[in-house]
Formats: structure tokens, sequence, C-alpha cells
């Protein structure tokens, strides 16, 4: 009750025109960005965070929220329409969007995409209100071992799950990320490591230009090397662009199912919106009475997918802002953004700045507020925005990616990184290396180098405080257990041993 | 290779004794321990590859010429034509190439069309590199590059 009065209260306070004006631009910018496919939310983000230094705490912080909202629902218009995902976030969107639209039923698939968008980052919103609070209170007893731990969980288990077909590939892309992240002056001792020479690396890589390389730069390569999509013809269709309420009150057990699974998944460090999708339309599916429609044109599938993703959004913020270890990509910009602004996110959050978490979580209400409105209102206008050619947006994004680190900090060093992320992060994403775990690497190396030479010092050189403190030994257990079910050999003993499981294990393996 | 480099680095880094650090906070803790695991998983990645048992996606196919000249024209920008004049006259440059290259090549077209296309992608540069520098160097106050 307490939680829903301090929601209440943040809202209020952000009911000025200026806060709407900024939610309304925002949010329309954040649509723009994850329809267009190339343009992803984290990409959006990081650009924005470099646009936003100017303004207030509140409202850049505002603004970025919306353009993650904003870019994650946008991502579905190009799935059901162009049968490619504006963001990784909607792959599983386009499943069944793609095969309504071509049954003439874009308008609706497109509006029952803004409901599951709208309803599921709700239901995030909800679990991040009640579970933010306990989780810093938690998170105030975690010590150098924990935060270690922590930072090795995150690592492993996002490599886990984005790696795709090759767990080690995730592997590969999290250490990779580490050992970018331990260029520099360390944390302890101020010993600088690995500089090659060039004074511009002892304060290390930026978060903000290797993420813009890696994910804008990335991202032109990739749009301008793959081939051009075709885009359906919509527009003799004459299907309602509003959902049907009794398509949502038939979903209205998917809704709240894909929302939860969504932000528990958004909870896991490292494991973005597109895990959230798919995890949401595989439970949708195997619960379904209609599964033989999934992949044909389901409504259930399509909203299943969109609220699951959205609900990431809040979700992978519940650790950003308790435990300051993203929940996904985009989250891990935001906390950086956070930084230049002056908030500290962690375990201390709710006893330096309480009412944060509950502004943070008005802010996400009002994007959905305005993704609603605009994803209702505006779906003819952005069937027109898919079809701005790639070869004029291209260049205007790839001048934005050079400018936007160089902004910052003024160094020509910056769009030095961005490039050499850029040409990396393509080749790495043509090999199938994922980049989330890549992404939380830099993130996190800090955090686990100076937690394991600190808690080693504290121990006096001991290594069992890392296995007998109950919160490290929990995580200990569950990245062992992690790492070995990643084997392919124990999965096969496992399906073995365990005959019920057989049949899963054979499914899941080609 | 990447692993025994973070291998070796981290073990012959400086163990800072004239500082009388414990020997447990030294700098290279570590670098040697990633470098330690990359080394295994790489092998292990090599070892599952040569056995087949490797299930990533299959690669997609794109075109490589257009790949090319989006990276010549984008190091060329960032690294040739930046700093070596006014932001504004390198960016409407870049943005006039590259977006006149790929339209181009996008179809036949005779000398009135190609003429229209020449002035209009012109005029695309021209408005977007000025609003870029005005936005970046009246509204946000950088000293552009």
């Amino acid at each position: 009750m307490q939680a829903l009065q301090s929601l209440a209260d943040a809202l209020l306070g952000l009911m000025t025109p200026m806060s709407l004006f900024h939610v309304a631009w925002a949010t329309l910018l954040g649509i723009f960005v994850g329809s267009l496919p190339g343009l992803t939310a984290t990409m959006g983000v990081a650009l924005l965070t470099t646009l936003t230094y100017t303004l207030d705490r509140d409202a850049a912080i505002l603004v970025l929220i919306c353009m993650y909202v904003g870019a994650i629902y946008g991502g579905s218009r190009s799935a059901i329409l162009l049968n490619i995902p504006g963001t990784p976030a909607s792959a599983a969107t386009s499943l069944d969007g793609y095969p309504l639209a071509q049954k003439g039923q874009a308008a609706n698939a497109m509006a029952l995409a803004t409901a599951g968008s709208a309803l599921g980052t709700l239901v995030g919103i909800v679990l991040l209100v009640m579970l933010a609070p306990p989780l810093a209170e938690i998170a105030l007893d975690f010590g150098s071992f924990e935060f270690f731990w922590l930072a090795l969980f995150g690592i492993v288990i996002s490599g886990q799950l984005t790696g795709g077909g090759s767990v080690l590939k995730g592997y590969i892309a999290g250490l990779l990320g580490l050992m970018v992240a331990m260029i520099g002056s360390e944390g302890i001792h101020a010993h600088v490591r690995f500089n090659l020479g060039l004074s511009d690396l002892n304060g290390g890589i930026a978060l903000i230009p290797a993420m813009v390389g890696a994910f804008g730069f990335a991202e032109v390569l990739t749009v301008m090397w793959r081939p051009k999509g075709e885009m359906l013809d919509s527009s003799s269709e004459s299907t309602s662009a509003l959902p049907r309420l009794i398509d949502l009150w038939r979903y209205k057990f998917t809704i709240i199912r894909s929302g939860i699974i969504g932000t528990i998944v958004g909870i896991i460090p490292g494991v973005g919106e597109d895990i959230g999708a798919w995890s949401s339309y595989a439970a949708a599916r195997k619960l379904s009475k209609e599964p033989e429609l999934y992949g044909k044109g389901s409504t259930e599938g399509l909203t299943a997918a969109e609220t699951g993703n959205s609900a990431v959004v809040p979700g992978a913020l519940i650790p950003a802002l308790t435990l300051a270890v993203p929940g996904s990509a985009p989250a891990a910009v935001l906390i950086a953004a956070l930084f230049i602004h002056g908030i500290r996110p962690g375990p201390m959050i709710m006893i330096e700045q309480p009412d944060f978490i509950y502004n943070i979580a008005a802010m996400l209400v009002l994007a959905t507020v305005a993704i609603a409105v605009f994803g209702l209102s505006l779906t003819r206008v952005f069937i027109k925005i898919l079809k701005v050619p790639r070869e004029l947006l291209m260049p205007i994004v790839f001048t934005l990616c050079v400018i936007g680190p160089y902004a910052l900090t003024q160094r020509v060093f910056d769009i030095w990184v961005m490039l050499f992320f850029g040409l990396a992060g393509f080749v790495l994403r043509r090999m199938n290396y994922p980049m989330a775990p890549l992404v939380l690497g830099i993130i996190l190396g800090t955090l686990l180098d100076k937690s394991l030479r600190r808690g080693l010092t504290l121990s006096n050189g001991d290594l069992s405080p890392f296995f007998t403190r109950p919160i490290s030994a929990t995580f200990a257990l569950i990245i062992g257990v992690s790492i070995l079910l990643g084997i392919p050999a124990v999965r096969r003993t496992l399906a073995r041993l365990l005959p019920g499981r057989r049949e899963t294990v054979a499914q899941d393996e080609p | 290779m990447l692993g025994i480099s973070m291998l070796v680095g981290g073990y012959t880094m400086d163990r800072l004794e004239i500082r009388q650090i414990h020997p447990a906070s030294i700098p290279g803790l570590v670098p040697m321990g990633l470098g330690v695991a990359m080394i295994i998983c790489s092998t292990l990645l090599i070892v599952s590859a040569g056995s087949g048992t490797d299930q990533s996606a299959p690669a997609e196919r794109g075109s490589f010429k257009n790949l090319f000249v989006s990276i010549i024209l984008c190091i060329g920008y960032a690294a040739g034509l930046l700093g070596k004049m006014p932001f504004a006259l390198a960016t409407g440059i870049f943005i006039f190439v590259f977006s006149l290259y790929f339209s181009w090549t996008d179809g036949e077209r005779n000398s009135r069309s190609t003429l229209i296309l020449v002035a209009l992608m012109a005029l695309f540069a021209a408005v977007f590199s000025g609003a870029i520098s005005l936005l970046f160097q009246y509204g946000f106050l950088v000293r552009l590059p």
C-alpha cells in the first residue's frame, strides 16, 4: 500500500507540461527508432544519452526511459509488416505478426501488439515496485564475496542464455567484455593495466563509445550488408486499428503469465528482451488450446511475445537500480547514464534516494500510456515511417554515432573506440557471438576485479569465505550447476538418468 | 592467442612489492584468471567445432560489396575528413556520397532522373549536416571536431 502511495506521489510529481512534453517526443522517437530495422533500443538509448547530458537529471532519465520503452514496442511494427524485427526483442513477434499481416490483419496485429506491450510493461511495473525495495534491502548484506559471485553469475547466465546453440561463444563474449574492463587504471592500487603505451587508455574504455560502436556502427554495417526487406501492402485492408477487447479478455492469463515471465527474465542479469519474448511465447504455446496456430498467425502467440518483451523493461531495471547490475543491454547504458547524471545505483539507493525507484516506476507508467496512445492512434503513420530508405537513414545514424560519444568527453580518441567496437561487434555478430555478455563483461569487470581482490585481502588470501557465506554459497552453487548443464555430455547423461526429460532434451538438440 | 597474452600479461604485471600490498590483491590476478578461462573456452570451442557439435546458427548471407563500401565511407569520414575541414562540410560530403552511392546502385536511370537524384541528395545532405552541426554546436554547446 505504501509502495502504491509512493508511486502515485511520483506520478503526480511528473504531471508537469514539460515532463509530458518530454514523454511525448521521447516515446515517439523511441517508437521510430524501434520500428526501423537496424536501429535497436540499446543504440537509441546510447545515442540519446549523449544528447541528454545537458538536461536536468529527472528530465534526462525520463527521456531515456521513454526511449527504451518506445523502442522495444516499436520493433513490433517492422516485425509485423516486413517480417524483419525492428529490434532483436521482436523476433518472436514476427513469427505470428507477419502471417497475420499476410492475411490482411496487419492493423489488428499492430493493435494487439500495442495492447500486449502496454499491459506487459504494467505487469512489470507492479513487480518492480514490489520487488526492488526488498531486493535492495537484501543487497545491503552483500560484501565483496557476494559481489564477486554476483558479477560472475551475471556473465555466466547471460552467456548461457544468449549464446544460442553455442554456450561457449556466450562465455567467450563475456570473457572478452571482462578483458576490455581490465584496460586502464584499476580500482584498488590505481595501477595502469594493458594501456599498450597509449595514455588515452589510462582511464580505461568508456562504456558509451563502446556501446555506440557495438550497437550503432555495427548495426549500420549490418543493415547495409543485408538484403533490403520487402514491405507488405497494408493500404487496402479495413481491419480496425483498435484491439478487440474480447481478444484481450480471452488472453488475460496469457498476458499475466507472459508479463511475469518477462519480468523474471528481465531480472536475470544481461538476459534481455529477446529471451523474454521467446520464453513467454514458448510458455504460451505449451499451454495454449490452439498450439497448431502458432507460427501461422496466432493472435495469442503475438500477444504473448509482445507482452513478454515489454515486461522485461521494468524487470531489467530491478537489478540495475538495486545492484547496479543491468538486466539487459539497454539497462546497461541506462546505468552509465545514471552515473553521468550523478545517481549511484546499487544497494544504497533505497537509503540515499528512497523515492527514486518510484520515480522510475512513474516514468515507466507515463511511457506505457504514451505507447498505448501513439501506438493505437498513429498506426498508419508508422507504416509510412517504415518506408524511409536505409541509404538515407544510415549516414545520419553514423554521423550521430561519431558526434554523440565525442560530445560527452570532447576526445577524438572516443571516436576511434567507437569505430573499433563497431567493426569488432560486426565481425563477432557474424560469427554468432552474442553482444549482451560482452556488454555485461565491460560493465561488471571492475566490480568482479575489485570484489575478488578485496575479498581475498579481507580473508588474508583464504578462499573459503567465497564458498561458506550463505549468499555466496548459493551463487556458487547456481553458477556451478549452470556451467555443468551447459556441457552437452552432462545434459545427455541427465537425459538418460531422468526418463521424463528425455523427450524435452531430444527436442532441444537437432 | 588472446587468452595466452592475457595470462602472460597478468603474470608479468608489476606486483607492486615496493608498496607492500597484500599478495592476494596484485593487479595481475584477475587478468591471469581471465587468460586461463579464455584458453579453456577457446580450446573447447575448437574441439567442438572439429567434432561438429557446435550448434550455433548458420551465418546469414549479405552483400560484401555494400559492406566494403560502407566501411570505407564510414572510416573515411571519421578518420579522414573529420578534423581536416569544418564539421558541417565533412558531414555534408559524407552524407551526400553515402546516400548517392547506395541510391545510385538501386536501379537504371536516364540523365534527367540522375540530375534530380544528385540534386535531391545534395539538398538532403546539406539540410541534415547543417541541422546536426547547429544542434550540437549551439544546442549542446559542443566544440565540434
